[in-house]
């Protein structure tokens, strides 16, 4: 099986959160990949079993731009059999808390095996490791049964 | 090495023989020339873009609905609107000349371009609590409220803790009363407003006053900003300066972010007091989650119990209460994606 994590980041939250979950994923004994998403190589995108997404919010509600073109690759290519999930840090004193984790989700819906999301509020807490637990939990039991 | 008591030295205007990409945040080499494409923390372009797409002026919201309404506010409700007004404008009033002296001791001049902008909003902040007030009441009651606000020992209490911490800096501008001054700016911006905020969006449930509270909601969106850039200020302040990164100064920020909370406390009960529906001790719980939030921007650990956001109703209107229209990538391509949620089989944790 072949995993991987991509992810941006700004202030540091969502990579946080991402190593959290890299670690979580790997303590099951899972190889993964963990990518921020300027270094990713888009012809690999296709050949993982699962992704993890991580995106922080920007603005109102928005997509970082560097995660427009991940986006736009999920929609054009064939990745109906990736199992995936999305996470992100936000704030919600914002109107669209986590916004670029509902406009991924509502996206990977429809194109991939949309496992989980999961949304944090600002740094990872410790009531946060828990969740993270679950999301990786999620991710791969849905690949166990599929 | 830097001296954390080491006055800093006023910065030239040009020093032609410098890079324009700072070498430090302070006591760097920098020309004085702002080049964006050449900066040494490339995020605080789009940081500066966020900020200028916040803009917006107080003169845009009619202010009629309200008007009309505040004839049909309680005499109290119409007090505590009024006290909170002119102690919020004193805090802006504070924070409009000291985001514009800090331009002079920081050598990054993309970080002062940030400065002048913030400095540039917080005006902007104060004169809209004069357009509101200036929509409700005579100028003679106008004096009279700035005045109780002036006299008002709780209100003079809160600002005390800030103004030490500027005064100190005007009298003698080191890097650790720069440092101090950016924690102590964390609590006017990101703590002191909050009791305030709490008072127009509880209005603002009820239908009432919206116009105020769509300007609060603005001014809200600014500030959050604000204290984002100076927790950002903060981190590459210590991580440039190592000298500063000291246990003290750790220590420092939970004490000083502490008294403020309290502060924030005190004052609530004093100014919220007869308002219906807005639990004192719920606030308390929000003010030290808030605290929370600010701990761990500035990268520290959470120094209250960790909770959920009590009082979730406090935050920024959306675009469309404000009919905002959004124009981002979602609205050049034509992309229609169905909300899905947890009933479309999968988890939202």
């Amino acid at each position: 099986m072949k995993a991987a994590i991509i992810y941006t980041s700004i202030t540091g939250n969502t990579e946080a959160l991402a190593e959290e979950i890299y670690q979580g994923m790997i303590s099951k004994g899972i190889e993964v990949d963990f990518i921020p998403v300027d270094d990713l190589d888009y012809d690999m995108l296709p050949s993982y079993d699962v992704i993890a997404i991580g995106t922080y919010t920007w603005d109102n509600g928005d997509l970082p731009m560097e995660m427009e073109d991940l986006f736009t690759a999920f929609e054009e290519m064939d990745m109906k059999h990736v199992t995936t999930g999305v996470f992100g840090t936000g704030d919600s004193f914002y109107p669209y808390y986590c916004g670029a984790v509902n406009l991924f989700r509502d996206m990977l819906f429809v194109h991939t095996n949309l496992a989980v999301t999961l949304k944090v509020e600002l740094t990872p807490q410790v009531s946060d490791s828990k969740r993270c637990e679950k999301f990786c939990d999620r991710l791969m039991g849905q690949l166990v049964t599929a | 090495m830097v001296q954390p008591d080491q006055p800093l030295t006023k910065i030239k205007l040009l020093n032609p023989t410098y890079p324009n990409k700072s070498t430090g945040l302070i006591n760097g080499k920098s020309s004085g020339l702002l080049n964006w494409n050449d900066i040494a923390y490339p995020q605080m372009y789009d940081l500066y873009q966020t900020l200028l797409s916040n803009f917006w002026k107080a003169q845009e919201i009619n202010m009629q609905d309200d008007i009309k309404q505040w004839d049909y506010l309680t005499e109290i409700e119409k007090d505590v609107f009024l006290r909170i007004n002119t102690q919020l404008a004193s805090l802006d009033s504070l924070q409009t000349p000291t985001m514009s002296h800090v331009m002079d001791y920081v050598t990054d001049s993309s970080f002062k371009a940030i400065f002048a902008v913030i400095s540039q909003q917080e005006a902007v902040h104060n004169e809209s609590y004069s357009y509101i007030l200036s929509s409700l009441v005579p100028l003679r009651e106008q004096n009279e409220r700035f005045d109780q606000a002036k006299d008002d020992p709780i209100v003079r209490k809160r600002n005390q803790l800030i103004l030490d911490s500027y005064d100190a800096f005007r009298e003698k501008p080191t890097p650790q009363r720069l440092f101090e001054l950016a924690i102590n700016s964390i609590n006017l911006e990101g703590i002191y407003f909050y009791a305030g905020f709490a008072f127009f969006y509880h209005l603002a449930r009820q239908q009432k006053m919206l116009k105020t509270s769509t300007m609060i909601s603005y001014i809200q969106r600014d500030e959050m900003q604000h204290a984002y850039f100076i927790s950002q200020f903060i981190r590459i302040l210590l991580t440039e300066n190592p000298e500063l990164n000291t246990e003290e100064n750790i220590q420092f920020v939970y004490t000083t972010i502490d008294k403020a909370v309290q502060n924030e406390k005190e004052w609530a009960n004093y100014i919220l007091k007869d308002i219906d529906g807005i639990d004192l001790e719920e606030f308390h719980g929000y003010v030290e989650y808030l605290a929370n939030k600010r701990l761990r921007q500035i990268g520290l650990d959470n120094y209250y119990e960790e909770r959920e956001n009590p009082m979730a109703w406090i935050h920024v209107f959306s675009d469309e209460m404000l009919n905002e229209t959004k124009s981002d990538f979602f609205e050049q391509k034509s992309r229609t994606y169905t909300k899905v949620s947890s009933s479309n089989g999968f988890d939202e944790l």
